[in-house]
């Protein structure tokens, strides 16, 4: 690494179970340029102290589609809608009609539910030919199940949403006119869907933020309630089954570590957090932002107006706040990782997220005692070419 | 000479600043409640000597430093404050 030769970015995992090398000597500076999948050039910010001071910084901008903020992928906008407002105030008065859904209490009533789809999946699995891939037998349908039911889509509807949020989420996978028709394809299906909400409402999400909109268009507009059912529906399930799909893999690639969960359960929500930090998944991408105004980081270095920055999930690895920040520790305390974020943009469904996480990972080690992988860890296989680089598909026995 | 014993604590929580991240709520679940939109509550402003390291590990884990703990140290006029 030099100074003046920008660093492709993200790092490859290679092998797909090993932490990728750069990740340990990436804070020695505190900005790091990066050239990003579409060659576009972007900074890197390193260290756990600034990346959480600049999370909560206004001299960064969300509104990355209204600046000229460098591209993620050459074929793809993704999240860069020029039309989407991602700015306080507007921002922090719209997430707060969302964010009522998600609170500690409302995420607990919802526990149940997940813990009767878990057993339902894993009813499915003893009864599948084996080899069972965990991916699609578990970690897609249960989120996809749990996000369709509090957006109050029929979950059979994943045969028509899941191919366009794929493309949504394309990087380098699929060409410029396919990423296109899944986008479309994506709001279409969206549109549609507000307009049945408009007609039937039901006790849903969905349905409560259509009439928001529909009272009052100044406070949700259509633009902006379509966005925020497109990122609901997207992160409520790609980002969570990627997520259970990391985290057992390397519980069952380290075994000995998924034995000590099994022997005592009430180790689970602490190693989900553990599993969250060390197992990082689509990188910093997610963390685009462009800055507005110059930034003096800790040390001095400045982040100049201009630029496009990521602020580094790596810095889950800082060892200025993780103690042995290489080592999985699942009863590490304190662990305050920055997998969801920080700062007003923190993932509003974290709660969320969290209990799927603990269900999926008491579940399956519960009702599977044997678990295991099906293959060596290190010839798993991660998905190339997608904004989250977790596993394609994660074959277990048992 | 002993270490300083803190006497008291004090909680506050800027209710302005909550993004619902629920933090509190599971770090320090007898200090720190929600109202229905998901916005903090404190419960007991004064809260005893022992939840110390739980209300520092919430105001420490609210990804907007919402929670302040001012911990008042006995005999000496000295305050230690996190978040």
């Amino acid at each position: 690494m030099t100074l003046t030769t920008p660093v492709n970015y993200p790092f490859p995992w290679t092998p797909p179970m090993a932490i990728p090398e750069a990740w340990e000597t990436l804070r020695e500076r505190s900005i790091l340029p990066i050239a990003l999948p579409s060659g576009d050039p972007a900074l890197l910010v390193t260290r756990y102290k600034d990346v959480k001071a600049l999370y909560s910084d206004h001299r960064l901008s969300r509104n990355t589609g209204r600046y000229p903020t460098s591209r993620i992928s050459a074929d793809n906008v993704i999240f860069n809608d020029p039309e989407v407002d991602n700015d306080p105030p507007r921002y922090l008065a719209e997430r707060s009609l969302v964010t009522r859904a998600f609170t500690a209490r409302r995420i607990e009533e919802l526990r149940p539910f997940v813990w009767e789809v878990a057993e339902e999946l894993m009813t499915a699995m003893e009864a599948a030919p084996r080899p069972v891939d965990l991916m699609e037998a578990f970690a897609f349908p249960l989120p996809i199940r749990v996000i369709c039911k509090l957006l109050g889509v029929p979950a059979a509807d994943q045969a028509k949403f899941r191919h366009l949020v794929d493309g949504f989420l394309s990087v380098t996978k699929l060409p410029a006119d396919e990423v296109d028709r899944c986008r479309t394809g994506l709001w279409n299906y969206l549109g549609d869907l507000v307009v049945l909400k408009r007609e039937n409402p039901t006790e849903d999400l969905t349905s409560a933020l259509v009439k928001i909109s529909d009272d009052d268009p100044e406070r949700l507009s259509d633009h902006q309630l379509q966005h925020w059912l497109q990122t609901l529906l997207i992160a409520g399930y790609v980002t969570t089954a990627t997520q259970i799909g990391c985290s057992l893999a390397y519980l069952l690639h380290r075994r000995e570590v998924a034995t000590e969960i099994q022997n005592d359960f009430s180790l689970v929500p602490a190693a989900v957090e553990e599993l969250l930090r060390y197992q990082i998944m689509g990188a910093s991408l997610g963390s685009l932002r462009y800055c507005i105004e110059d930034i003096e980081l800790d040390d001095g270095t400045v982040v100049p107006k201009g630029a496009t920055v990521l602020l580094s999930a790596e810095a889950n690895l800082d060892e200025e706040q993780f103690e042995c920040p290489m080592k999985m520790d699942i009863r590490r305390k304190p662990n305050n990782h920055i997998s969801f974020g920080s700062g007003i943009h923190y993932c509003a469904g974290a709660p969320l997220a969290r209990m799927e996480l603990q269900v999926s990972t008491e579940g399956l080690l519960r009702r599977f005692p044997e678990l295991r992988l099906a293959i060596p860890g290190d010839q798993l296989r991660r998905e190339v070419g997608s904004f989250l680089d977790g596993f394609a598909e994660i074959p277990v026995d048992w | 000479m002993n270490p300083p014993r803190v006497s008291r604590l004090r909680v506050s929580a800027d209710r302005s600043k909550c993004v619902v991240s629920c933090m509190c709520v599971y770090r320090a679940p007898t200090v720190f409640d929600q109202d229905e939109d998901g916005l903090v509550v404190v419960l007991e402003s004064n809260p005893p000597i022992e939840l110390a390291d739980d209300i520092r590990g919430a105001a420490e884990g609210c990804p907007v430093g919402a929670i302040s703990l001012r911990e008042d140290v006995d005999a000496q006029d000295e305050v230690v404050q996190t978040g």
